[in-house]
């Protein structure tokens, strides 16, 4: 009874200093909530696809004072800039509206004399569809010269060719392809060092007499050591060692994956069926012949399921080493949101949600297949 | 000629499977081993080909000390005695040809054996054995897609492989019903007939008395019997069987 609720005393002291060190602040989960608004948007847009741009110069002729000059045809389509009025006299007001320009981008309006001198005539901005409008003085230096009036002119930017992928896109692509082949390199070299191991550490296989049991302990242990080690702290480790980068990043995958890897391969050793070692023992088939006979077509698919899957998990993993200096996509994603370049991480995340999925679904189909 | 003097086996978790049992097999014989699950008719058989070694007697075969052969003779020992199982450990992923053709592995090239790699001759031996049990139209089948009669004959095919001289089976049928049975060990006897000693653990009385040219039977590893089939009547398979003799004969019969 007593011990009962000392037990429950105990759970709530607990609980309440958990509550305290983790800092739960609910008020600001919800207040803050704009700031995830911005970044999630980020994401949700990442930088995919760009398209070339090129700056051009849109003029309209604007005779001061009217029939001093031939007034400007009316264009009704383009990039087009329109006057309120077709001419006016001096120091008259009027508006410039210009449309289907580059959107929300910023606007100088130009006065360009018949001499080809240029003067700022307004500032403004376009908004969502490109267009704007904006209040412009008919200044006494723009009258026209001999016949020939000043134009109105304004810059913008407009997209030249097709759709192309922007350069983050590229840079994510290779990134994502370093991290599947540092995923690739680290399964490929641990299975070379685990599948041996593991018949060393498969009891039924080794465990026979004194030097049978000590080698079986020996690499059990090996592998129940090495497998106590987190992948992010042997990164670490690796990336003190050797600078930070892919290398260290496989080296620190590879490690950890021997230790699962050779864990998961003695078991698949020691579930076999011994029947058919007896049956070829019986044949008078040598030892290395038995095995290859009896114990490795009842491996292989196990194996086979286990590696990929390993390829699966460690792609994730890299992702993550990445963020500690490993190399690949992790470490884009990590260099791009320290820069505050979040439509770039955006890219790199959706790079990854889909390569995780598509390795996922392979690593499924794959060992469906293997029974 | 195969001649057990003094055969004794103590497993190193202390049980006396085995103890004193000698007997003699001529050439030519078909030898049926009887006696209670746990009697120790396995560990006989495996003394033989020594997949166990026993803790004390001897085996001659020929002449040659079984018990004394060092790992190299051992081998060539074994490719001369075929051997059949209760559970026909075939590796089941394999195909029926691989399961058929590793019965040669005592004879192949070791390294050409290790890549797969055989011989037509004896992929042609292989089939031939297929023939002889009925089943050459099942070459290329995984072995787990066969039924259990089926499997058997796969692990005949496999002894045949070996050109025996002798067979040792162990409870070659007690995993088949009783009409697979008699097509399991007709086989048997039709090699026996053609010259292969045979050495066989048996349940059940009148597959004893149809195939056995002699019959030994053990109880708690020590040797209770010998003489032909004839002589084992209702009262000697109880004495031999004890108490669990109705049962047996319940589904003996
Ligand atoms: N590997 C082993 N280790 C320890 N005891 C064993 C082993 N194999 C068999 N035994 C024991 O030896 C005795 C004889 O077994 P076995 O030869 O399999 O008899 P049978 O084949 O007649 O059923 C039984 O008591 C069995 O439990
Ligand atoms: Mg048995």
């Amino acid at each position: 009874m007593t011990r009962n609720a000392l037990i429950i005393a105990g759970l709530v002291v607990v609980y309440l200093a958990s509550y305290r060190v983790t800092q739960i602040d609910f008020v600001k989960l919800i207040s803050e909530a704009p700031k995830a608004q911005t970044i999630v948007r980020a994401f949700l847009t990442p930088d995919l696809f760009v398209r070339d741009f090129e700056t051009t110069t849109i003029r309209v002729p604007f005779p001061i004072p009217c029939g001093s000059a031939p007034e400007a045809d009316i264009v009704s389509s383009g990039p087009r800039l329109v006057p309120s009025v077709k001419c006016a006299a001096e120091k008259d007001k009027f508006t410039l509206e210009g449309f289907s320009l580059a959107p929300n981008a910023d606007i100088v309006v130009r006065w360009h004399f018949p001499d080809d001198r240029v003067l700022t005539a307004a500032r403004t901005q376009t908004d969502d569809k490109g267009h704007f409008s904006v209040a412009v003085d008919a200044k006494p230096i723009a009258k026209s010269i001999n016949g020939v009036p000043s134009q109105l002119e304004v810059d913008t930017n407009t997209a030249v060719g097709g759709w192309k992928a922007s350069q983050s896109l590229k840079d994510v692509m290779q990134e994502i392809f370093v991290t599947i082949f540092m995923a690739l390199l680290s399964t490929s070299a641990a299975t070379i060092i685990a599948a041996p191991l593991s018949f060393l550490a498969a009891s039924n296989i080794t465990k026979r007499g004194v030097f049978g049991a000590a080698v079986y302990y020996v690499t059990r242990s090996f592998f129940n050591l090495i497998r106590s080690y987190d992948p992010l702290v042997m990164a670490t480790v690796f990336g003190f060692w050797l600078g930070f980068g892919t290398f260290p990043g496989v080296l620190a995958l590879t490690v950890v994956t021997i230790a699962s890897l050779g864990k998961l391969f003695s078991e698949a050793v020691e579930n076999i069926d011994t029947g058919p070692i007896e049956a070829l023992t019986a044949t008078g088939s040598n030892r290395l012949q038995t095995v290859i006979y009896s114990v490795i077509p009842q491996i292989v698919p196990d194996f086979v399921s286990y590696i990929i899957y390993h390829w699966d998990i460690n792609v994730r993993i890299s992702t993550i080493i990445g963020f500690v200096g490993g190399g690949g996509i992790g470490f884009y994603l990590s260099q791009r949101i320290n820069g505050f370049e979040y439509n770039k991480a955006g890219t790199a995340i959706w790079a990854i949600v889909i390569v995780v999925w598509a390795m996922d679904f392979l690593s499924a189909e794959v060992r469906k297949r293997l029974t | 000629m195969l001649r057990v003097e003094h055969l004794s086996k103590t497993y190193p978790n202390g049980t006396r499977a085995l103890t004193d049992v000698s007997f003699e097999v001529a050439d030519g014989e078909f030898l049926v081993v009887i006696g209670l699950s746990g009697s120790g008719k396995s560990t006989l058989l495996r003394c033989i080909n020594r997949l166990i070694d026993p803790t004390e007697g001897k085996i001659f075969w020929d002449n040659i000390d079984i018990t004394a052969a060092t790992p190299a003779d051992l081998r060539h020992i074994r490719r001369n005695i075929g051997m059949v199982f209760q559970q026909f450990n075939l590796v089941k992923r394999s195909s029926v040809m691989t399961n058929v053709l590793s019965g040669r592995l005592g004879y192949a090239n070791p390294w050409l054996s290790l890549l797969g790699i055989w011989p037509d001759e004896d992929k042609k031996r292989a089939i031939k054995a297929l023939e002889r049990v009925g089943i050459a139209d099942k070459a290329y089948n995984r072995a787990d897609a066969l039924s259990g009669g089926q499997q058997q004959r796969v692990g005949i095919a496999r002894a045949l492989m070996q050109e025996p001289k002798l067979i040792l089976a162990d409870e070659p049928v007690a995993s088949l019903d009783p009409v697979l049975s008699h097509s399991i060990l007709q086989y048997l006897e039709q090699l026996n007939k053609e010259g292969i000693t045979v050495i066989c653990s048996l349940h059940f009385l009148d597959l004893v008395h149809r195939y056995a040219t002699r019959v030994i039977a053990l109880k708690d590893g020590i040797k209770v019997f010998e003489g032909s089939a004839r002589e084992i009547d209702r009262a000697k398979f109880k004495e031999i069987y004890g108490e669990e003799a109705q049962e047996v004969r319940a589904t003996a019969l």
